[in-house]
């Protein structure tokens, strides 16, 4: 029913992932830039789940442990995401709680579960349209850096806050595994190979023709 | 096969040869971005490349935010946000926020503007290939946009408990973002390559 459509895996190629060079499935590497080429990114699944657990372990220390600790008048305060996020609403800053809420708790958990769930939709061979969850893809990729905001936070209250012994900002030990949690899932939804959703397609349109 | 790409997203083959200038060309299929054809790209980059370093150099030589309460003041500037965090016993932060948002820039900056400078000559030059190589890997872990909004959020949470004051180096910053952001998207990935190819074999 629908026109023939080629991808460069039908037609014997391969694409390199640096430099879009198209070369036949039998070469290594990639005859323009030297990059190591595959059809589809080797262990894609296996590799993205393996990482995104890893994310979701160090999300556990980036949460419940204190991001940033205020020495006030000699008192030390610790703070958590959260906590920042309900003082900002006690104080009555609703719009900007919003925004670190958005930024800090709503993106990285809702990047891990969108990405568990391409893996799962690919692993079980899952027909629901493919062209939407390609959006999902490149937005969860888009997205990515964008959590790294709140280590930037965090870098730059302790550079500027630091007033001897009236008030100063310490970094907490969360930091690093928030840090750590951007990490990782960047090189998550780098590893996943969105073409496999495609390719589940195509077995199907074979299939029903024969 | 030399007009064609396939699509990073879903890998179906695209005939991209009769792009006229300035146009983009989309996946029919998942509607991922394929590629885009200007004429004077390598223009737009070397000019947005250059501003960018110069935006780079003037934010690091000024204060970026001052912060006054009680009479005491305390100053940040670009290269004490890292510092600091490593004086406070994080060096593996401070070093990857140092990275982020001053090395991986200033490095990506310097990479385009070594490949803008022979492909806007149409001239083949040894260092190409590596340098585009070493381009592509690296310019995905800039945050330079990522730290603005970093700072307007800081900004914003301090505001209730002391005057702070946006310093030269935080405009020069902002323009910075904006330079940087441009220059690495007017690079299309595809046509460089595909451009360093036909120089090559010229």
């Amino acid at each position: 029913m629908s026109e023939q459509q080629d991808t460069a895996l039908s037609q014997g190629l391969a694409a390199c992932h640096l430099c879009c060079k198209l070369a036949p499935l039998d070469q290594h590497h990639c005859p323009r830039c030297g990059s190591a080429m595959h059809a589809r990114k080797a262990g894609s699944l296996q590799r993205t789940v393996a990482l995104l657990i890893t994310a979701c372990i160090l999300y556990i220390p980036a949460n419940t442990l204190p991001i940033m600790l205020t020495d006030q008048l000699g008192k030390t305060e610790p703070s958590t995401i959260m906590g920042g996020v309900i003082l900002l609403i006690k104080l009555g800053s609703v719009p900007v709680a919003l925004v670190i809420f958005i930024f800090s708790v709503l993106v990285p958990s809702g990047k891990l579960m969108a990405m568990f769930y391409l893996v799962w939709s690919v692993h079980s061979g899952s027909n629901a349209s493919p062209r939407q969850r390609s959006l999902m893809y490149r937005m969860t990729e888009f997205i990515g850096k964008w959590s790294m905001v709140d280590v930037f936070v965090v870098a730059i209250l302790v550079a500027l806050v630091h007033l001897g012994g009236l008030l100063v900002i310490r970094p907490g030990i969360a930091a690093l595994a928030f840090a750590g949690v951007v990490i990782v899932t960047m090189v998550a939804a780098e590893s996943f190979d969105s073409r496999l959703m495609w390719d589940a397609m195509e077995e199907d349109d074979d299939n029903s023709s024969t | 096969m030399s007009g064609e790409i396939a699509c990073h997203g879903c890998d179906l083959l695209v005939d991209v040869s009769a792009l006229s200038d300035g146009a983009t060309a989309d996946c029919p299929r998942c509607g991922g971005f394929l590629t885009r054809f200007r004429t004077d790209a390598y223009e737009r980059v070397l000019a947005s490349a250059l501003g960018a370093i110069i935006c780079l150099l003037l934010a690091n030589s000024f204060p970026f935010l001052s912060f006054a309460a009680s009479g005491l003041e305390s100053v940040m500037t670009l290269r004490s946000t890292p510092m600091s965090l490593w004086e406070h016993g994080m060096p593996e932060v401070a070093l990857l926020v140092a990275a982020f948002i001053i090395y991986i820039p200033a490095a990506v900056l310097v990479l385009l503007v070594l490949l803008a400078v022979p492909l806007n000559k149409k001239v083949h030059r040894w260092w190409l290939k590596p340098v585009a190589h070493l381009l592509f890997e690296l310019q995905n872990w800039a945050m330079v946009e990522v730290f603005i909004i970093g700072v307007i959020v800081s900004l914003v949470k301090i505001a209730a408990m002391a005057t702070v004051v946006l310093g030269i180096s935080f405009w020069a910053y902002a323009a910075f973002s904006i330079l940087f952001t441009y220059a690495v998207i007017s690079l299309d990935r595809y046509q460089c390559w595909k451009l360093i190819e036909e120089l090559e074999a010229a």
